[in-house]
């Protein structure tokens, strides 16, 4: 049974603690106590914490103070708590603003959680980021991929991939591929993923050269034996050097000295066979001494 | 398919029953799958022949009180670890069952086998027997650990701190999966507020007044949170 003299003490605590604010060691000291007591206040039945942490929230107690405040509300699972959240997200600035969006993540309600979308779009870019963490807190890879479908700056729409490649969500980013079109951000998050078919079909898509040098390199960092067979075709069929080279670049990061090895056999071209001759090299493959001896003998 | 998805497959571990139908369809239906699946069978049933020779005692002693304070039996009268004698019992007891196969259930084998308990379970199936149950245990521990790990991060180096950190993280994502497993999804939404917190703590761009800042937030939630678990399993009153 819950004794009054608790809350009591509580109460006391958090309200006559303000005495003591001139100094900055006792300001301290006072919000410490004050923190202890709100940590107290997670044996409270809701009825009776909502009141104290709505007035600490509304009265002139530092921000460590509040947010502390705000992490008890959180557990808080009543729409008046809920409630007093999203009034604290929606009305308070700087470091206090982001602390309330994350505890909305953290209190889960979903209702809450969609009303974050209209903080995310007049907010500045610490309210976007947290936002953002809001939704990967409460595992809603959808309001992400929403926000980066609607993404109006690059950054943006990076921040929310990036988001949701530690969320392996990969069918929202194969969603955003289809629809935004490929991008370094989402290589990153197939990478991340180790997403095969779909880095394939970024490394053969040629519309952005740079992204298109990426996916390549990515399938090597995949490095299976789809992504070898993937890396030797491209090479193959290949008339850009760039592409050449990203291929190379990525048979080195999987060390498939084998598939350098076929090419090195394969080609006619001396200029080709010495590039390839150096990443053999580098890689200090096994055949590499027998290439080196054939290529003195000219043979 | 990766190998990474079908060696949880083999080991019937960590993949969700979707998941598990998913690399079932594939198996039946792509013969390449298929056949990679059976030489990953090959190599990891080779792992359990091998022989697996037993951990030193005093490992094996470090583990058995990792699992007794997992399992609550911890009393008052044990001495502390010092500082760097931190080391996440209970974590080490999975992660070495994790790397000789997880799933088999009685793993080491000394002069008598030891059964280490495996992710299967720290998760119950339902709703009422959570308050009791080995995931609950486990995770207080976790938050105690880290708590004690945070409380002496200013006595360490920075690679130290790192380091630490790491680990706290590394348990934290496992119990916040656990969590997801046991349908406990508002503990899973505070693990994975934690692990946001934890990743800046452990950046090695924040200043000694940020990482103060981040360590005194992470002990409080820590201990609310443990608060809230020790009030939820007692019934004692209506809480929070």
């Amino acid at each position: 049974m819950y004794k009054r003299s608790g809350f009591f003490v509580i109460a006391v605590a958090l309200t006559l603690s303000n005495f003591s604010l001139a100094q900055d060691d006792s300001t301290s000291d006072a919000d410490e106590l004050k923190i202890t007591a709100l940590e107290a206040l997670i044996s409270a039945p809701p009825e009776r914490a909502l009141p104290i942490v709505t007035k600490v929230l509304k009265g002139t107690h530092s921000d460590d103070v509040k947010e502390s405040a705000l992490f008890i509300l959180s557990q808080i699972d009543t729409p008046e708590a809920h409630a007093l959240l999203l009034d604290t997200a929606q009305q308070s600035s700087g470091d206090l603003q982001v602390e309330a969006i994350q505890m909305v993540g953290i209190s889960g309600d979903k209702k809450t959680l969609a009303a974050l979308k209209d903080i995310y779009v007049s907010g500045n870019e610490d309210v976007r980021e947290a936002v953002i963490e809001a939704y990967l807190i409460a595992g809603d890879s959808q309001a992400i991929y929403e926000i980066a479908i609607a993404a109006e700056s690059d950054d943006d729409f990076e921040d929310a991939v990036e988001m949701l490649a530690a969320m392996g969500a990969m069918e929202e980013l194969r969603g955003l591929l289809d629809s935004r079109g490929p991008s370094e951000g989402l290589v990153d998050a197939y990478i991340i993923a180790h997403d095969f078919e779909t880095l394939h079909k970024m490394a053969l898509d040629g519309s952005k050269l740079d992204v298109q040098v990426q996916a390549i390199e990515g399938l090597g960092i995949v490095g299976d034996q789809r992504a070898n067979e993937a890396l030797l075709e491209i090479y193959r069929d290949a008339t850009n050097e760039d592409v050449k080279e990203a291929a190379m670049d990525g048979m080195f990061i999987a060390e498939y000295d084998e598939g350098l090895l076929l090419l090195y056999r394969e080609s006619q071209n001396p200029a080709e066979k010495r590039e390839l001759l150096e990443y053999l090299t580098m890689m200090d493959s096994d055949e590499v001494w027998a290439l080196i001896d054939e290529a003195l003998e000219n043979r | 398919m990766n190998d990474d998805t079908l060696t949880l497959y083999y080991y019937n571990d960590g993949l969700s029953e979707s998941e598990r139908q998913r690399v079932a369809n594939a198996l039946a239906t792509d013969a390449s799958v298929a056949k990679r699946y059976q030489a990953l069978c090959r190599d990891l049933e080779g792992l359990v022949d091998a022989d697996i020779g037993a951990p030193p005692a005093d490992m094996v002693q470090r583990w058995h009180e990792g699992l007794d304070r997992a399992a609550g039996i911890e009393t008052q009268a044990a001495p502390r670890p010092a500082v760097h004698s931190w080391s996440f019992m209970l974590g080490v007891a999975v992660t070495a069952a994790l790397a000789v196969g997880v799933g088999i259930g009685v793993i080491i084998s000394g002069s008598e086998q030891t059964v280490v308990p495996v992710m299967e379970e720290l998760i119950v199936s339902s709703p009422e027997a959570r308050g009791s149950s080995a995931f609950i245990r486990g995770l207080q521990v976790h938050l105690r650990e880290s708590e004690q790990g945070l409380s002496t991060l200013p006595a360490n180096t920075e690679s130290d701190r790192a380091l630490l950190i790491l680990n706290i993280i590394e348990q934290n994502r496992m119990f916040e999966r656990a969590a997801e497993q046991n349908d406990s999804e508002s503990l899973a939404r505070v693990l994975r507020a934690f692990e946001l917190v934890l990743v800046r703590l452990a950046a090695d761009d924040i200043t000694p007044e940020e990482a103060e800042e981040l360590r005194a937030k992470l002990l409080f939630e820590f201990n609310v949170v443990l608060t809230k678990l020790t009030r939820n399993t007692s019934d004692e009153q209506q809480s929070i």
